[in-house]
């Protein structure tokens, strides 16, 4: 078998919102597929094995892809379900591709959250039954903590973390497909209704529904497909451990890991200098400062002072979420799938009025479990 | 296929009742008995890949997170995979893409399922679309019985011939599954004990029917440049083929599946297998319903459409035969869902490594594992050799 290049070709996501009541799972992921694959002129025959991205709990189905595969063109295709988020589904796309056994991958993710009980009722079911899940641990519950922690430890107060909120709700004025669009100020974000303390309403992520689908496809197809493919450096996942008592949460192992296995692959040794735009998953706006530091940008607790000199906003020389990110737009397992898509749209110059400036290579991150126990890196470059 | 992917060595629990251990404990069990015949540890893991039906099933939604532990995967790559009956077939595709990609040599596969712990019915009873299947759909065994009376309606076959075939199939890997250190089910029968135990759902009886199992499977699966050093005699990945298609029942035809053929049809290309009955020495079938080992008899090619019941007499899959099915007891025995397709895989490989122990098949070079899932969707096999 041959090691293939492969290649971002086409990608589509939905205008996410709070609620989209007249379409289904399905309908979303139909939508999703047949604009993709229009993007880049491609028809359902032309794909050669699909990975789809969803939850079984957030979906209120059991075994979720049985109801969608269909809708994403997967009839007798090779087709897989990653149950995670979609960035993680992508990097297995990416694998299937090198392995020289396909040509072309349709990778699709979904979460329609306003059918699904409130975040911290499931990310309470992913605690186990018997130490975390009776202390009534849950996502929203250890980002607090990690906050809490994090502002202790390097000093960082809420405005800090409000400037966050500031940037990313800023920039999704500009992406058409953001859910949560608003020019605030830090005085607003710090006196938004507490959700649960430290973290506010300006700070934690909303939850959303949407989809999103990304087309990849081996070097020379996709040379055939578009004359702008983006090719994917460098890939990395990595996985924290489980109990959040056994865990640094000011130093994530699994992002740490993650990202240099994607910096060696992609030949990257000077993150800041290299990278042009980064996508970063941010569901709490503290967590951006902390992974930026994981990623390398800066050094440990320097996050803030990287956003306060302007690198990471629109004009600076590494903008980071021009799309919004998660604090916009959160349809659970589809985020780290969008991330990539928003990456794309930025290499081949397809960004709109959130494009920045001549972006060669861009990085985008994922994350899910408690305080981030297991994190995505995709490096792409031109 | 050249050799690029070999499965160098498995793991697996004592399937059965556990409610002596936590989930974790018992995925460690099966991840501790495959490093242990690998002469590996977790360092010597580049990533791992880690699957299991519908959270529901245990009550916990994202398991691999919890998982994580009993694997010792802290700090290397983990994904989960879902792709409900066939999930454990999916596990090993996923482990074997990783490593046919070049990007790692040492992949850890591993599939699990609790269910003891809670209502395997009436969490699989909760699959398909809410609008138009859910509200009457009836579970696994229902669902099943239904291919089952088609099976007899389209071929115009006696119920009765095809109960007593099944009946043998019933009998051939309860007995089998004595020589299984690992199966759950273990059982003396005779054709008439099966015939006369009582109906789960007709035609379905008692001994027709898998149970629910608590079990784990490990499998390390290597690139060629470490397989050799980790394993004398590897098993390779010779062929695979995955395919899934309608969700709706009365779209399709349930019997002349489209979906089998077509992930059967896929392996055998990949492996060169012109005449399987020739060409394959041992099959680990996915057969959580007797009568179901008739229906893959026929799709895998190993008789004409409709002659299942022949081959199940005439005994070409018994362990003496020249093609033996199942010769573990198969998921009739044992049947931890999220593991089974992996255990399938595992029990392959064993049989082409001569790990088999008592009921290894002399000489095995070429094997077949096959899983199946989702609403008669889902199919996938892998061809391994020598």
């Amino acid at each position: 078998m041959t090691v293939n290049e492969v290649a971002v070709v086409g990608f589509a996501q939905t205008k996410h919102r709070a609620r989209i009541r007249n379409q289904s799972s399905s309908d979303l992921v139909y939508q999703v597929t047949r604009e993709a694959l229009d993007s880049c002129s491609l028809t359902a025959k032309d794909i050669g094995t699909l990975i789809e991205s969803s939850s079984d709990y957030w979906e209120g189905t059991c075994c979720s892809d049985v109801v969608t595969m269909e809708a994403a063109g997967g009839y007798l295709k090779e087709e897989s379900k990653v149950e995670d988020d979609g960035a993680l589904a992508f990097i297995y796309g990416y694998l299937r591709i090198r392995s020289g056994l396909f040509d072309t991958a349709l990778i699709v993710s979904q979460t329609h959250c306003s059918q699904s009980p409130p975040l911290p009722t499931l990310s309470n079911l992913s605690c186990d039954p018997f130490y975390q899940r009776p202390i009534g641990l849950e996502e929203q519950a250890a980002a607090a903590l990690q906050m809490t922690a994090y502002m202790k430890k390097y000093g960082a107060t809420e405005e800090d973390v409000a400037q966050v909120a500031v940037k990313n709700l800023g920039n999704a004025v500009n992406n058409p497909y953001a859910h949560r669009k608003v020019k605030t100020d830090i005085d607003r974000v710090i006196k938004s209704k507490v959700t649960a303390y430290p973290l506010r309403e300006l700070t934690s992520s909303p939850t959303s529904d949407g989809a999103c689908a990304v087309i990849l496809a081996s070097g020379k197809k996709a040379k055939q497909i578009t004359d702008t493919p983006v090719w994917i450096k460098g890939i990395g996942h990595s996985v924290d451990d489980y109990f959040l008592g056994d865990r640094n949460l000011m130093e994530n192992i699994g992002l740490r890991s993650a990202a240099k296995q994607a910096y060696k692959r992609a030949s990257i040794d000077n993150p800041l200098k290299q990278l042009d735009v980064a996508e970063i998953c941010e569901p709490y706006a503290h967590q951006e400062l902390l992974w930026t530091e994981h990623l390398g940008l800066c050094g440990k607790g320097q996050g803030a002072k990287l956003l306060r000199e302007g690198v990471t906003t629109m004009n600076g020389s590494l903008p980071v979420n021009p799309s919004g990110g998660v604090l916009s737009t959160n349809p659970y397992v589809a985020r780290g799938l969008i991330r990539i898509a928003e990456a794309s749209a930025q290499l081949m110059g397809k960004a709109g009025k959130r494009q920045v400036g001549d972006a060669e290579t861009g990085l985008c991150h994922s994350v899910s479990g408690l305080g981030g126990q297991l994190h995505c890196v995709v490096v792409l470059g031109k | 296929m050249e050799k690029t992917v070999a499965v160098v060595g498995t793991g697996q629990t004592n399937h059965g009742k556990r409610f002596d251990v936590s989930w974790p404990e018992l995925v460690h069990e099966a991840v501790e008995r495959a490093l242990d015949e690998t002469n590996l540890t977790m360092q010597d893991v580049d990533a791992i890949v880690c699957g299991s039906m519908p959270g529901m099933l245990e009550g916990t939604s994202d398991p691999h997170f919890w998982l994580t532990d009993g694997i010792g995967a802290y700090g290397k790559p983990v994904m989960r995979i879902a792709t409900c009956g066939s999930t454990g077939m999916s596990v090993a595709l996923t482990a074997f893409y990783h490593v046919a990609s070049g990007l790692f040599d040492t992949v850890l596969a591993v599939g699990t399922e609790k269910q003891y712990e809670g209502s395997s019915q009436g969490v699989i009873s909760q699959m398909g679309d809410p609008h138009l299947i859910r509200p009457f759909f009836p579970g696994a065994v229902a669902g099943f019985a239904t291919q089952c009376v088609n099976y007899v309606s389209k071929y115009g076959l006696k119920m009765e011939n095809v109960a007593e075939a099944a009946a043998m199939i019933s009998v051939k890997c309860h007995s089998d599954a004595l020589d299984n250190p690992y199966a759950h089910i273990k059982a003396k029968l005779t054709v008439d004990d099966v015939l006369k135990s009582r109906v789960i759902c007709y035609p379905m009886r008692l001994w027709d029917c898998s149970p629910t199992s608590d079990g784990a499977c490990a499998v390390v699966f290597a690139s060629t440049k470490v397989a050799k050093e980790i394993a004398e005699e590897p098993a390779w990945v010779k062929g695979v083929g995955y395919a899934g298609d309608e969700q709706f029942y009365g779209d399709k035809d349930m019997v002349d599946w489209t979906a089998c053929k077509t992930a059967v049809k896929r392996a055998y290309d990949m492996a060169g297998v012109m005449n399987p009955l020739k060409d394959l020495d041992v099959a680990e079938l996915y057969n959580p319903f007797t009568y179901q080992e008739l229906l893959w008899y026929e799709l895998f090619g190993f008789c004409e459409k409709g002659r299942g019941i022949d081959v199940a007499r005439n005994g070409v899959t018994t362990r003496r035969g020249d093609l033996p099915c199942d010769p573990s007891g198969g998921n009739l025995c044992t049947h931890p869902i999220g593991a089974t397709g992996l255990i399938r895989v595992a029990e392959a490989a064993n049989q082409v490594m001569g790990r088999a122990g008592n009921h290894q098949i002399p000489d095995a070079e070429t094997a077949l594992a096959h899983a199946m899932g989702g609403l008669m969707q889902f199919n996938g096999v892998m061809i391994l050799g020598r």
